[in-house]
């Protein structure tokens, strides 16, 4: 018995908008928050993940049956938003043990994250959670948002990055150390 | 530990088990070496204690709601027939032709990679109520384009109203939650379209000869 991504992906591969569409409600919340957390910013999250589903939708001839249906979709989202990032940020490195307090002029984009509707239901710890997630450099905040906001094995990410095991492991240990310095002394 | 003073030996270690401890990979053996360590040494036991609570405050970190109309938008955004399988389920069907077919896919791909070239944006449409960055037309929020949009070798981004039929041709389009398009969206792939036209020519002349 094929798990039923596997099946959905068959019937929508022979043109079923169905079995797409119910695809779309299996991952788009997944995506949506993977998304939401990378970007910060509600309207590229909504891109992001309807340009993962539209490359899911043209590609699914090349979705190979013997890898997990949800590494394939996460791959196509985390490049598209990694991808994102890079664009629009400087580059700076966690292995040169900097501090990087204030480092990020980042900082300074436009984010939606401070909008009063918003506002109201985030609690302080969330708003500091999120901030603090914000300011890792790409490579950990993706890895980190995997593992904690998907709740991903270390070989799944490792899966979806394309990376070894030991580099995940590696940036995992980092980050947590990142958002241990950053929370440490908030909270 | 103070800060700036480098860390000891031991207290290396200890950190490196305890990220490890926390990833759940931590063998017995060495996680009774970090209950040693952390029985004699205050510093690393904050520390622990500061990165389980990290770890645990990150996993409480809530999903953001994602918009209702999503899977109603992403499902308009799809291109609008999708049946590539047809000709490959024939060349299955067909080994022989297996050969010759892989032969002119790898021709007629270098005729798509040709036709992508040199590629125009062209944008047909109300231009007055467009923003055009680059290869994206934007359609901003508010903006009301009358009649219809075509846009060609680019990617059209829409926020606002399009009061006709929106089409793309070699690209891609993405609606936002306050898109509203009167009429239909559709997007032609004429690479693709090209290319298949050309291979089952070419099958064709194969099976019949003619
Ligand atoms: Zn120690």
């Amino acid at each position: 018995m094929k798990p039923i991504e596997t099946r959905l992906a068959r019937l929508a591969r022979k043109g079923d908008q169905r079995a797409f569409a119910e695809i779309v409600d299996l991952y788009k919340d997944k995506l949506y928050h993977l998304a939401y957390r990378m970007m910060n910013n509600r309207q590229e999250a909504e891109d992001v993940v309807q340009e993962s589903f539209l490359r899911v939708y043209k590609h699914l001839d090349r979705y190979d049956e013997n890898q997990k249906f949800s590494t394939w979709i996460y791959r196509i989202a985390t490049n598209l938003c990694i991808d994102r990032l890079r664009k629009r940020r400087p580059v700076y490195s966690l292995d040169a043990e900097t501090d990087h307090e204030g480092l990020d002029g980042y900082a300074m984009l436009p984010s939606d994250e401070r909008t009063p509707e918003s506002e109201v239901i985030l609690s302080e710890t969330q708003r500091l959670i999120r901030d603090a997630i914000e300011t890792l450099p790409v490579k950990y905040k993706s890895v980190m948002i995997l593992r904690y906001l998907q709740d991903l094995s270390l070989q799944e990410i490792s899966d979806v990055l394309d990376l070894p095991v030991t580099t995940i492991k590696t940036r995992v240990h980092r980050g947590r150390e990142f958002m241990r310095k950053k929370l440490e002394n908030k909270l | 530990m103070q800060k700036g003073m480098a860390l000891n030996m031991e207290c290396k270690a200890a950190i490196a088990y305890m990220h490890d401890y926390l990833d759940r990979e931590l063998p017995r053996e060495q996680t009774l070496e970090l209950q040693k360590h952390l029985a004699s040494c205050a510093e690393c036991r904050t520390r622990l204690e500061a990165l389980e609570k990290t770890d645990a405050l990150m996993r409480t970190l809530a999903s953001e709601k994602t918009p209702d109309d999503l899977t109603y938008r992403i499902m308009k955004s799809l291109p609008k027939s999708r049946n590539p399988r047809a000709w490959t389920t024939w060349v299955r069907r067909h080994p022989a032709m297996s050969a010759a077919a892989m032969f002119i896919v790898v021709m007629v791909s270098s005729f798509v990679a040709m036709w992508n070239q040199n590629q125009q944006l062209t944008v047909r449409g109300d231009l007055d109520h467009v923003v055009i960055q680059g290869h994206t037309v934007i359609v901003p929020a508010g903006q009301q384009v009358a009649g219809d949009l075509t846009v060609e070798n680019g990617v059209a981004q829409v926020m606002g109203d399009v009061q006709g039929n929106l089409t793309v041709i070699d690209g891609n389009v993405t609606l936002a939650s306050t898109a509203h398009i009167a009429g239909k969206v559709k997007t032609i792939d004429r690479a693709v379209d090209w290319a298949w036209y050309k291979v089952t020519s070419w099958f064709d002349t194969i099976a019949y000869g003619s």
